[in-house]
């Protein structure tokens, strides 16, 4: 009897809410693979092969020096360095899948460089780049400290080990991303296809790397150096780029990139693409999606207030930064509580019952 | 790797989140920790084949319980579930027949047992059911259809259903009939008419929420459990089967049944036991405010699935001589899990605030030629959480220091407000 009564009620309430279902929900279904598939095909591969041939250029152009050793030349290699640079920040953003696997990020962009370190290694010789203890003595970072320190081209002299170093540290950069476009070439199908909540998932790989890489742009590129994490005491040893001073410039780039991925727009093109943004809309938080995308135009401007470099500022605008973290700080909620809890990815992998 | 968790979980961690008046148990040294789970091993089939049961029933109890109350970031209901049916395992003599306890003491044997035997397990399983089921009423589960239309829609990816789990009417129904099933599945189970049909049921509602949702085991432990529900005859079946399928052995057959009423003593202690699992799943009322919000008197009270909430915690440490600020790396201090539990529990909010206090009271930071001596220093955080797919709003101010501030059972103050 009672029974009855129950299913009475769901055969009841199920057709109630059939029947008042929104009719005007015609539009084509958010759909997570299409996102992962944009993100995929039109920013991650594009923003790699794109890396893969800035690298390329930097050895191109470092050979050029190695023969002849001019100031113009000097200058191009640097160029290229920074040209790479700036589009790290688009590539450091996936560390998931063949990125993690090959510890590509850490290779490539651990800063602080230890200038010590890298000095002994030249002097004593017989070094392992691949050795875990050359992490922050290798990568773009080393590069930094070993193409702009003061005076640099004084330490390019002839068959010496300050150029085979840096050599080495180039050519190991091409090595790797070789290997990393050439892994991803396999890798995407997987990526594609794996649009679950799990956190072996693809999907919320995607999400929880999106976060990291947002709060490490905010922590490491600027809360540490300025002081956030020491007790207020400014710390320019940990300022990234500092020899070359384009720390300001990296961050930015970091933060657009972040933003452009958020919306899904295209690496080459710029056209906007399924990205979280459209996610978010599905899920009926469209004033997330203005908060979201409010805060990363701000903070972008705020960024493109500065005229000098990172250390500069430091030294004049603490204000100025100060103000910059707390609204980096403010998009972390939006970011990590706000998107991702609408999105129902888990942070943990254990079995999880809802309380 | 099979044991890969016991080591995320008991051996990697720096701290551990002990519960209120059993912070006492700590974790073994290093690799002794697996010592617990390889005697649950043993103690689980030492169950399984009625062999030194009663031993192997507290073994298996005293284990599981002991790596649950390591740390309250895995806190579960289940594994408080089956912390308690090993509980009760111990005092039944459910190696009476067809194990080899009986079979290497065959005076032991019996055919029938007390009722409560059967009925106590009866009872835990309807209080999981029925709590469950009652904590449902509620406005986010019922009107809202949360946390289901966010983990629902998550799996809008799946091959032939996921269309439908997109929809906002599927969460509804879920909901509403994860509710009503919640709330009478017991009764029907308890019905002779009904009881086979409502298995039927047991093992649909199970068997998506396995489907759906990372919830391990549970599904299964509760599709077999409920099994006790089933009329006598049908146990009786399967014992005569598998008595028939192992070698005769001899001995005399004890059929003497037990007196039908338990001694005074056990049933005052059946009664403790009852009364507590009533009484505690409702302790929430005598706290103000919203529960899902606060979490006071929210574990042990059979809130499944009721919940989906996500948090920010930014911790500070101010040092009082120079009232100067750091930001803290809580991933310097805890796991992914510990710091994502953290940020939503005011109780372990303050566990942490502690385990930094008494990192940093004592050491003398230094940046450059700069020293600070930091002693008695003042922790403060900054947090914001989102319940159940609502914007994410502010759960702790910055104002507090948290290490002034008692860890107790009584009401958190400190805790922002919820207005809806």
């Amino acid at each position: 009897m009672r029974l009855t009564y129950t299913f009475l009620v769901i055969g009841f309430l199920t057709a109630a809410f059939t029947g008042c279902k929104d009719p005007k929900e015609e539009t084509t279904p958010f759909d997570k693979e299409a996102l992962l598939r944009n993100f995929a095909d039109r920013i991650i591969v594009p923003s790699i092969e794109r890396f893969q041939s800035d690298i390329n250029a930097l050895q191109t152009s470092f050979t050029a020096f190695e023969t002849d050793r001019t100031a113009a030349n000097l200058e191009e290699v640097r160029t290229k360095w920074k040209t790479a640079y700036l589009q790290w920040q688009a590539v450091k953003i996936f560390d998931f899948g063949p990125i993690r696997n090959r510890a590509f990020k850490a290779s490539t962009g651990t800063y602080p460089t230890d200038t010590v370190k890298i000095t002994s290694n030249i002097t004593a010789g017989g070094y392992d780049l691949a050795s875990i203890n050359n992490i922050d003595a290798i990568g773009l970072p080393a590069l930094d400290f070993l193409l702009y320190r003061n005076d640099a081209i004084t330490y390019f002299a002839g068959d010496d080990p300050y150029t085979t170093y840096t050599k080495n540290v180039i050519q190991k950069m091409v090595t790797e991303t070789q290997q990393i476009v050439s892994a991803w070439s396999s890798y995407r199908a997987t990526f594609i296809a794996s649009t679950g909540t799990e956190t072996t998932s693809a999907f919320s790989g995607l999400v929880n790397e999106f976060n990291r890489d947002y709060e490490l742009a905010k922590n490491a590129k600027l809360g540490i150096p300025i002081g956030k994490q020491s007790l207020g005491i400014q710390l320019s040893e940990y300022i990234e780029a500092r020899y070359s001073g384009i720390s300001l410039e990296l961050l930015d780039n970091n933060i657009r990139y972040l933003d452009n991925l958020y919306k899904g727009n295209s690496f080459n093109s710029g056209l906007n693409g399924v990205g979280f943004d459209d996610y978010l809309k599905h899920l009926e938080r469209s004033s997330l999606d203005g908060t979201i995308r409010g805060n990363f135009a701000s903070i972008r401007s705020s960024i493109g207030a500065f005229n000098g470099t990172l250390e500069e500022e430091m030294n004049t605008n603490t204000t100025g930064l100060d103000a910059l973290y707390t609204q980096m700080h403010g998009q972390v909620v939006s970011l990590k509580t706000d998107m991702t809890s609408a999105f129902g990815v888990l942070i943990t992998y254990q079995d999880n019952d809802g309380d | 790797m099979w044991f890969g968790w016991v080591s995320s979980l008991y051996i990697q961690p720096d701290y551990y989140f002990g519960y209120l008046g059993f912070e006492w148990v700590k974790p073994l040294p290093g690799n002794w920790m697996y010592t617990p789970f390889i005697f649950m091993i043993f103690a689980a089939v030492g169950i399984l084949f009625g062999f030194l049961y009663r031993f192997s029933a507290a073994l298996f109890f005293l284990c599981f319980t002991y790596v649950e109350l390591l740390d309250k970031s895995n806190y579960l209901n289940h594994y408080y579930f089956v912390s308690l049916m090993t509980f009760l395992l111990i005092w039944v003599p459910a190696n009476r027949s067809l194990s080899l306890d009986a079979r290497i003491r065959p005076r032991i044997r019996r055919e029938t047992t007390h009722r409560w035997h059967i009925g106590i397990f009866k009872f835990q399983l309807a209080c999981v059911y029925v709590f469950a089921g009652i904590a449902k009423i509620h406005p986010d589960w019922l009107f809202d259809a949360q946390p289901l239309r966010i983990w629902l829609q998550a799996h809008h990816h799946l091959p032939l259903i996921g269309d439908l789990l997109r929809e906002k009417w599927v969460a509804y129904a879920f909901s509403w009939f994860g509710c009503i099933y919640d709330v009478f599945i017991v009764v029907f189970l308890l019905s002779r008419k009904w009881f086979a049909f409502a298995y039927f049921f047991v093992i649909a509602f199970h068997m998506i929420t396995w489907y759906l949702f990372p919830i391990g085991i549970f599904p299964w432990v509760m599709i077999f459990s409920t099994l006790i529900f089933f009329p006598t005859a049908f146990h009786e079946k399967i014992v005569r089967f598998l008595h028939n399928k192992l070698p005769k052995h001899k001995g005399e057959h004890m059929t003497k049944p037990p007196s039908s009423e338990p001694s005074p003593w056990i049933r005052r202690l059946l009664f403790a036991y009852i009364f507590i699992q009533i009484v505690v799943p409702f302790r929430y009322v005598i706290y103000p405010g919203n529960l899902f919000w606060n979490e006071e008197g929210f574990r042990f009270s059979w809130r499944v699935m009721l919940m989906h909430k996500e948090g920010h915690a930014t911790f500070y440490l101010r040092d009082k001589a120079t009232g100067r600020e750091s930001e803290i790396d809580n991933t310097r201090f805890l796991t992914d899990t510990q710091e994502d539990q953290m940020a939503t529990q005011p109780d372990m909010i303050l566990q942490y605030a502690q385990i930094l206090k008494e990192h940093f009271d004592g050491k003398t930071l230094r940046y450059g030629e700069h020293e600070f001596p930091i002693s008695d220093p003042e922790i403060h955080a900054q947090i914001y959480v989102s319940l159940n797919g609502r914007p994410s709003r502010l759960f702790v101010d910055k104002r507090h220091d948290l290490t002034q501030l008692p860890y107790n059972l009584a009401h958190r103050e400190w805790v922002e407000p919820f207005e809806e």
